[in-house]
């Protein structure tokens, strides 16, 4: 056949996308449970790091079986609470906190009235994971999601059972600056949190991230990172804004009570 | 063109092979496939994989477009070429996906960049459009290692010299640094995207006073 | 709207692509030892980019992410094709610039003349591709958003290779030592430039 015919180069054109379109359906069907498998195991390991587990992660020759049993073993129950801090029906772990951020955001956007936010905040569904350490302690771990520089980071803050010190903390990120920003991602920003307080004399403060440093014994403030300001900044809005939903959960907790007597 | 002529021999493989890993470096002499490289190359972990990812797309394009090369009208030349090219891309990141779930993360965009390096399209067409299947698939592997070696190169002084590690594992010894009572520190331009670039210029620097180009 | 200036303005200078991510860099080198054939190819590089990156919009938004065929009917919310991005990106851009190649030739011949062999450079251009990866990743919420970044990251790359072309040009009078004469001396001042143009990064509009 005349290779510069039309008929041949559309029977060619075809085959060749059959051919593809084959090729290309079979790989993607035929990894997707393991590359779903990856993604989970993946926010699981992050809510373990935030209550300092899964330390042992690089020494363990099937880091897949090695979470999923510390998942089972710490993580004694997760659940959704609404915006009034009840319980409410639904998958606290498949909540995408992305789609609460959309919710979060709407409802901090400027000239948005009170009757408006009510309706917003009716919509929000927050994870809660509990965790209970071996000293039968219990954990509470919240998600938070915001913005950064390039693009989403987004995290989880443990806290002990009076809502309001910090037990741990993690963040990661999708893009931010190799070097500057990204450190967020690493134990020497997040460790910072361990021990700070949420609440002062009973009031909402949230924590700080403070340009050149908190002073020393701050039980608000962490550190900034050098040359990740707007990533700094972005990490103290994600806390700020997020916890601030928490906050009729918090409000609900036998503990919290106590601890403002 | 010559390598047709010369035939299939031991030598030749090897001269196809390692030509592009010195004398015509893809990257230093003949500056294709630039623009996916450097940003890979802060850690020396996803330099290998992004080498290794690039090999094997420039090896089995060839491989596949020199034994379609009688079959394709040159009317959809082109389509037809980024069509393998794309199709052996998302492959690969599929597989990367499942089987290397963090080095894909670090990659991120970077994968499907592959698709227009410049040194795959380059090597189809000067290459593999001309001569045999297995003579087009050592020179790809050669032209992708060839890339890989340059961009582990760069990720090598990045990493050892901005964090102080290589592959993750702590090089400089913990008590050298300013914050432990020593006398270094990182130096934080390397993990800079620019550093990438400087790297680059001395290499070039280097290879051409080596060889004399 | 300020969302709008805001990546406008970031993706001229914050994110440049050549800057900041390396794209497009092989016609950056290739093509900028004059500024007047420097800015023919940054204009065509303006121009494909805001043709294809709002179609690949599209395409993303209706077609490949998960569940966004819901449009079509609801039984087919569940369908992922999000693996097939890189090809159906690829084909759109490829398309593209064929087809511009053609209409320009008949409709403006004065512009083809400025513009034609730029083209087929194009196709293969990182930071066309990339520019489309990117709006994947990133995540825009609405089309006027992704248009903005196409215009901001083709001024940014236009500006990058007028910069670049224009130091080289003044460069061919200079005693550079020999071995890093052209392409060696491009990447060190590429290099230097991109670290005058992190100063904009602490920039929040």
């Amino acid at each position: 056949m005349n290779k510069n015919s039309n008929t041949y180069t559309f029977l060619y054109a075809t085959a060749l996308v059959v051919v593809v379109a084959t090729a290309l359906s079979l790989t993607a069907t035929g990894l997707k449970s393991r590359q779903q498998k990856n993604i989970e195991v993946e926010k699981k390991q992050n809510i373990l790091l935030s209550v300092n587990k899964a330390g042992a992660l690089d020494s363990v020759p099937d880091r897949n079986a090695y979470i999923e049993e510390l998942y089972r073993r710490y993580i004694v129950e997760e659940y959704l609470v609404d915006a009034d801090g009840h319980r409410k029906e639904g998958d606290a772990f498949a909540m995408n906190m992305k789609t609460q951020y959309d919710i979060i955001r709407e409802i901090n956007a400027a000239g948005v009235t009170d009757e408006e936010k009510l309706a917003l905040r009716g919509k929000l569904s927050l994870p809660v994971f509990v965790c209970r350490n071996d000293d039968s302690t219990l954990k509470y771990i919240v998600p938070v999601y915001g913005l950064g520089l390039w693009g989403a980071i987004w995290g989880y803050v443990s806290l002990d059972d009076d809502f309001n010190t910090v037990y741990g903390a993690i963040f990661d990120h999708k893009g931010e600056t190799p070097g500057l920003g990204a450190e967020i991602a690493f134990p020497k920003f997040f460790k910072q949190f361990e021990g700070k307080q949420l609440f002062k004399e009973g009031q909402f403060t949230s924590i700080r991230i403070v340009k050149g440093g908190a002073p020393a014994g701050d039980r608000h403030g962490v550190n900034a990172i050098s040359g990740g300001t707007i990533t700094s900044r972005g990490v103290e809005e994600m806390l700020k804004n997020c916890l601030t939903e928490y906050k009729p959960f918090f409000g609900q907790q036998e503990r919290f009570k106590e601890s403002k007597n | 063109m010559e390598a047709e002529k010369t035939g299939n021999n031991t030598g030749l493989f090897w001269k196809l092979f390692t030509a592009p890993l010195g004398k015509n470096n893809p990257i230093t002499v003949l500056v294709l496939g630039i623009c996916s490289a450097l940003a890979v190359t802060v850690q020396l972990e996803s330099a290998l994989v992004m080498g290794l990812a690039v090999t094997i797309v420039t090896g089995f394009s060839s491989l596949i477009v020199s034994s379609l090369r009688a079959t394709i009208s040159p009317r959809i030349r082109i389509i037809v070429q980024l069509v393998v090219v794309a199709t052996l891309v998302i492959i690969v990141d599929q597989v990367l996906r499942a089987y290397a779930y963090n080095a894909s993360k670090q990659l991120s965009i970077f994968v499907g960049l592959i698709i227009t390096n410049c040194i795959i399209m380059g090597r189809i067409e000067a290459f593999a459009l001309a001569n045999k299947p297995w003579l087009s698939l050592i020179d790809g592997i050669g032209n992708g290692l060839g890339y890989g070696i340059i961009l582990v190169i760069v990720a090598f002084f990045r990493e050892l010299f901005g964090s102080g590690t290589l592959m993750g594992y702590q090089i400089i010894p913990e008590s050298w640094y300013i914050v432990n009572g020593g006398f270094y520190e990182n130096n934080g331009l390397m993990i800079l995207p620019p550093a990438a670039l400087i790297v680059v210029g001395l290499i070039i620097w280097v290879q051409r006073s080596f060889y004399k180009v | 709207m300020e969302n709008i200036i805001s990546i406008f303005v970031k993706s001229i200078f914050v994110d440049n692509m050549i800057f900041a991510f390396f794209l497009g860099m092989c016609s950056y080198i290739a093509v900028s030892k004059n500024v007047k054939t420097a800015m023919g190819l940054g204009m065509a590089v303006i121009f494909v980019q805001l043709v294809t990156l709002p179609i690949n919009y599209l395409l993303n938004t209706y077609l490949l992410t998960p569940g966004s065929l819901a449009w079509v009917s609801p039984e087919l919310a569940g369908m992922d094709l999000s693996f097939l991005s890189f090809i159906i990106f690829i084909a759109v851009i490829a398309s593209i610039v064929q087809i511009l190649e053609m209409v320009i030739e008949k409709v403006a011949p004065a512009l083809y003349n400025q513009l034609g062999i730029f083209l087929p450079l194009i196709a293969v251009n990182c930071a066309i591709m990339g520019g489309s990866l990117f709006m994947q990743e990133r995540e825009y919420a609405n089309l006027g958003e992704a248009t903005a970044f196409a215009l901001g990251s083709g001024i940014g790359w236009c500006l990058a290779i007028a910069g670049i072309a224009a130091i080289r040009e003044k460069l061919s009078y200079s005693n550079v030592p020999t071995p890093l004469r052209g392409v060696g001396i491009t990447f060190i001042l590429t290099g230097l430039m991109g670290i005058a143009f992190m100063s904009f990064m602490g920039i929040k509009l």
